[in-house]
């Protein structure tokens, strides 16, 4: 468990120093909350200092032990960023501060808050809580899937040629995404100062544009807000949906990448219909509609107008891209605009194959051939997806959401995208929900957050320590049969 | 004319004059399809006569049009060599056909003139109604059930009959000769992964299904009259097509509940689980001894599938909704069996009787969902995915589960002791990727032509899975009419015989009519080439006869 160990060591890092910058910031705002904050991140950083030099990540750890280490820290960074929240007082309730912490951590901009009566601590450290979710969303997709992937088939869930190119091996891979993610935030940050933002402000909605979280300021997310500040964070959520690999290309100033790009190309001609369609047929205005396209697509989960009222086509639009979400390597969640690429290519194949069952039909990923196991397993996942979005809705459904509410919840949950139709409502505010539905939300973006290989990977180790127990209890069982059998037969024997 | 065993003439025999001028299988097969739903009309004309009067002429007239059609096009063509790219499209041509055709009763009778309707509404609702019909759905526009004569409701329930077990496989069982490509159409038509032959010849195995289905028809029927006490032997029948096929159409606006009887909905829960349930299986329970149900996985799976929705869904009644045990018993078994089983009867007695699930909770109401989705067994009349896929699905997420750990390891899906082969786990997995796709488009489709978003949902996913009523405005005490705009059921209805063709065959035929399409667009409608082609080729065949 040590890869696991240590990526938890450096997140923990991370998230202490962030957490302790909370504290700093909210000096003068509301200095209780300024000091807990700053003592609880500093004791983290510490602790994750100290044990940085102790723990060392292994060569080459196998597949199962670092989806199992995924699982953990995604678990580990929930229950602590729950705790803050609890701890501190933000929320009273520990289910609550869970709940909060979840969509944070997972860049789900569903929340708890009041965000007019919350201290500007409190509202930092859940915009950094997004951004640390973000970041280690990009480096598990960027670095670790395909470092740990790469022998496994399980290409639709690493990132091919371009991974190499911008993290040939982990320490680049890291260092470059670190640079790059901080680099894109500040400039998110700076734009956002520049159209007359407060600092404060300015910093709560970089992070969320950023790393996709979708927190803000205000009650009523980004509708109050003016015109430049929106054009700022669509063109923000742009950059962060279309994932770092984009920005990498933007940054080096490569332009025949980002042409040839196959996954760019659909990114982009899907959010233009998903806007065609809101604007042309339901009469909303080109610009809300993009918005709101963009929103759903990166799965941010901004909003410039509550477009719950849009009526039910333009809802079913936002539904699907919601549902497809970002390209590879982005913060944001969803199935991925590649892996539903190659999912149609595969079912396209199989139309073709019942004219002709021997036919070669060749599924490509920016020219690269997929071999038919590939697509098979990218097939289980995507079942997987399926079945674990209509549980989510069963368990929401359960716990007394409405019908709507509970569909569009869970697939909204799933991925990370946070605002849905029902009790959730355009801005995700969740004091709609009772406490089962709001925790019924909490596996749900977890599962989104972990994508479906390390889900599954948790499912097999249960499954496997399941089997060991059966197995075990049942020797046990059959020993004391035989124990017993043997003490009855010499007992009667002595008599 | 004597023929050998495989139905070839022999060498030198003179052609006769049923041998047909042109030869095309897939005309031969629409024109066998119209002359047997012709039959259905013409023997519902006559019940017309004999009971109600009413819609005499129109059952009449539609059914002699329909039979000329038919019997022309059988008389005049001959099945000749079929391609698979053509066995698609003549199921697909054939099911579209027989929809537009069979629409012609509801709008000679003016069935659906009620309301100020234009002629459009009329025919929009006509060909609604033959969809839902054939495609045995059971969802309605019908809201006057008085009206029509007892000929004319027969005829709707028998379209069910017709679409349940399917006329193509109709078709194939009275096609001796229709060697090359039987299989192949059966297969198209067939629900499920794969068709399963009880005989090496398919026209028997088509026979034996008919065989098995009549018998289970006339069974149904006959159980259906005593239950209600030997009081109508015209609603006992009714209700025996709507089980066999697993429909969902009723002689009553209120369904099952009409009747209020605990008797008739037992009837009714044992024959629409035996309607979900593979017809080859219920022929190896006949022919051979000891039954083969509980060896059978697939069956075990429906069974559970069933029993564990029923379960939570009288818990949440009970428990959620308040509805005494009882209630939620009787309400929860029969909903649960009827929309598992894609039949989509109700027992509900009206709006707000425990039985009208759109009241129920949502978790409820989801688990229905879920039930619409899935379907009954496959080679059974039942629409959905099918348990058996669901199985093969859920097979393939557990080996995906398994790769993570082991990600070289060659993990076979099995399904009993079989193994599945790849190319059927691949089919499967595509064919569910395409179920969701479609869905998603449909949904968008029904919810821009302003459907409000549950009972699209409801909707979309009933019409795909063959299922009848929906969810909210679209729920087990309204129908179709109230809910959705006209172009909306049209969208519907197409969905409707997508589903219950299961997608391939409707989209391999759009696929290639545009294939024809652009070679048009390029060569001209008919070209030079192809009109020569086809003349040598029809001199040939002609110059074989002697």
């Amino acid at each position: 468990m040590s890869w696991a160990l240590a990526s938890l060591v450096d997140a923990g890092l991370v998230l202490g120093v962030a957490t302790m910058l909370c504290g700093l910031a909210g000096i003068g705002d509301d200095n209780a909350d300024a000091l807990a904050f700053g003592v609880v991140g500093a004791v983290c950083a510490a602790v994750a200092a100290i044990a940085r030099r102790r723990v060392a990540p292994p060569e080459r750890p196998t597949a199962g032990r670092v989806f199992a280490g995924i699982g953990l820290l995604w678990t580990v960074l929930v229950l602590f960023g729950a705790a803050v929240y609890a701890g501190t007082g933000s929320l009273g309730r520990f289910d609550d501060a869970l709940v909060e912490s979840a969509a944070g951590f997972t860049t789900t901009a569903a929340t708890l808050l009041d965000a007019a009566e919350a201290s500007r601590t409190v509202l930092l450290f859940r915009a950094a809580t997004s951004w640390v979710g973000g970041l280690i969303a990009v480096l598990i997709a960027v670095v670790t899937l395909p470092v740990v992937l790469r022998s496994t088939a399980l290409i639709g869930y690493t990132t091919g040629r371009r991974g190499m190119d911008l993290a040939p091996n982990a320490s680049v891979g890291i260092r470059r995404v670190l640079i790059l993610y901080s680099g894109f935030t500040a400039a998110c940050v700076a734009a956002f100062l520049l159209c007359g933002l407060a600092p404060t402000e300015a910093l709560v909605v970089g992070l969320g544009t950023a790393s996709t979280g979708g927190f803000t300021g205000r009650v009523d997310s980004l509708a109050g807000y003016g015109t430049g500040t929106q054009v700022v964070a669509a063109v923000g959520m742009l950059l962060a949906g279309a994932g770092i690999f984009v920005i990498w290309w933007i940054a080096r100033g490569r332009l025949r990448p980002l042409w040839r790009s196959q996954e760019l190309r659909t990114f982009v001609l899907l959010l233009a219909v998903a806007t065609a369609a809101m604007a042309v047929h339901r009469g909303v205005g080109w610009g809300e509609a993009g918005f709101m396209a963009l929103s759903m697509m990166s799965t941010t989960g901004f909003a410039v107008a509550d477009w719950t009222t849009w009526g039910t086509s333009a809802t079913v639009v936002m539904l699907v891209a919601a549902g497809i979400g970002t390209m590879m390597g982005s913060p944001g969640g969803g199935m991925k605009v590649m892996r539903a690429r190659l999912l149609m290519g595969s079912a396209g194949g199989e139309l073709r194959r019942q004219l002709d069952p021997y036919a070669l039909i060749l599924v490509r990923r920016d020219g690269e051939a997929l071999s038919q196991r590939t697509l098979d397993r990218l097939g289980g996942h995507q079942i997987a997806f399926v079945v674990l979005v209509g549980s989510g809705a069963l368990l929401l459904g359960i716990s007394g959401v409405s019908l709507l509410g509970s569909v569009w919840g869970s697939v909204s949950a799933f991925s990370t995208v946070g605002p849905a139709m029902g009790e959730v409502g355009a801005y995700g505010r969740l004091e709609g929900l009772d406490w089962s539905g709001r925790l019924a939300l909490v596996p749900l973006m977890m599962g989104g957050r972990m994508t479906i290989p390390p889900l599954l990977a948790g499912v097999g180790l249960v499954l496997r320590w399941y089997r060991a127990a059966v197995r075990e209890s049942r020797f046990r069982a059959r020993l004391a049969i035989r124990r017993y059998q043997t003490r009855s037969e010499s007992g009667n024997g002595d008599a | 004319m004597p023929r050998d065993r495989a139905g070839r003439r022999p060498e030198g025999a003179a052609p006769g004059p049923r041998q047909g001028w042109v030869a095309s299988t897939t005309l031969h097969v629409i024109g066998i399809s119209l002359a047997a739903v012709s039959a259905g009309m013409l023997a519902c004309s006559l019940l017309e006569a004999l009971t109600s009067r009413r819609d005499t002429a129109a059952l009449a007239v539609s059914g002699l049009l329909t039979g000329v059609a038919g019997g022309l096009l059988w008389y005049l063509t001959r099945p000749g060599a079929i391609r698979k790219r053509q066995v698609f499209a003549t199921v697909a041509w054939t099911w579209i056909l027989i929809t537009a055709v069979g629409a012609l009763p509801f709008i000679l009778a003016g069935t659906f003139a009620y309301g100020g309707a234009g002629l459009v509404e009329q025919v929009v609702n006509s060909l609604f109604e033959s969809a839902s019909g054939f495609s045995a759905s059971g969802s309605t526009v019908l809201a006057d059930f008085d009206t029509p004569g007892r000929g004319l409701m027969m005829y709707r329930q028998l379209t069910h009959w017709y679409g349940g077990m399917g006329v193509v496989v109709l078709a194939v069982a009275v096609l001796p000769f229709l060697g090359v490509g039987g299989l192949e159409l059966v297969s198209a038509e067939a629900p499920g992964p794969s068709s399963d032959r009880l005989t090496p010849r398919v026209s028997e195995t088509a026979r034996r299904l008919w065989i098995v289905y009549i018998g289970f028809t006339a069974g149904a029927a006959l159980a259906f009259f005593a239950a209600d006490g030997f009081s109508s032997l015209y609603d006992a029948v009714a209700h025996a097509f709507t089980v066999a096929a697993t429909g969902g159409f009723s002689v009553h606006a209120e369904s099952i509940g009409h009747y209020d009887s605990v008797a008739v909905e037992t009837v009714a829960i044992v024959c629409m689980i035996l309607g979900g349930t593979s017809f080859s299986l219920h022929w190896r329970a006949v022919a051979d001894r000891p039954l083969p149900y509980h060896r059978n996985s697939e069956f075990r799976s429906y069974l559970t599938m069933l029993g564990l929705a029923a379960t939570i869904i009288v818990l949440l009644l009970w428990l959620e909704n308040g509805l005494p045990l009882g209630s939620s018993i009787r309400a929860g078994v029969f909903t649960v069996v009827s929309l598992g089983t894609s039949t989509g009867l109700s027992n509900a007695t009206g709006p707000g009787s425990p039985s009208d699930y759109v009241l129920w909770v949502a978790g409820a109401q989801l688990v229905l969902l879920l039930l619409m989705v899935v379907g009954g067994c496959s080679g059974s009349t039942s629409g959905g995915i099918k348990v058996l896929r669901m199985r093969v699905l859920g097979l393939t997420m557990l080996r995906s589960v398994r790769h993570t750990q082991t990600p070289r390891a060659v993990i076979p899906i099995r399904l009993g002791r079989d193994v599945v082969s790849e190319t059927v786990v691949s089919r499967v997995a595509g064919f569910f990727l395409l179920h969701f796709v479609l869905m998603a488009c449909g949904l968008l489709a029904v919810t821009a032509l302003e459907g409000d978003l549950e009972s699209s949902l409801g909707a979309v996913v009933s019409a795909l899975g063959n299922m009848g009523p929906a969810l909210n405005e679209a729920g087990p005490t309204s129908n179709y009419a109230a809910a959705f705009s006209q172009p909306a059921r049209l969208v519907l209805a197409l969905l409707m015989v997508i589903g219950r063709l299961e997608i391939f065959p409707i989209l391999l035929a759009a696929m290639d009519l545009a294939v024809r399409g652009r070679a048009a667009l390029r060569h001209g409608p008919v070209s030079f080439q192809h009109l020569s082609r086809r003349l040598e080729s029809f001199t040939e065949s002609r110059s074989d006869d002697p």
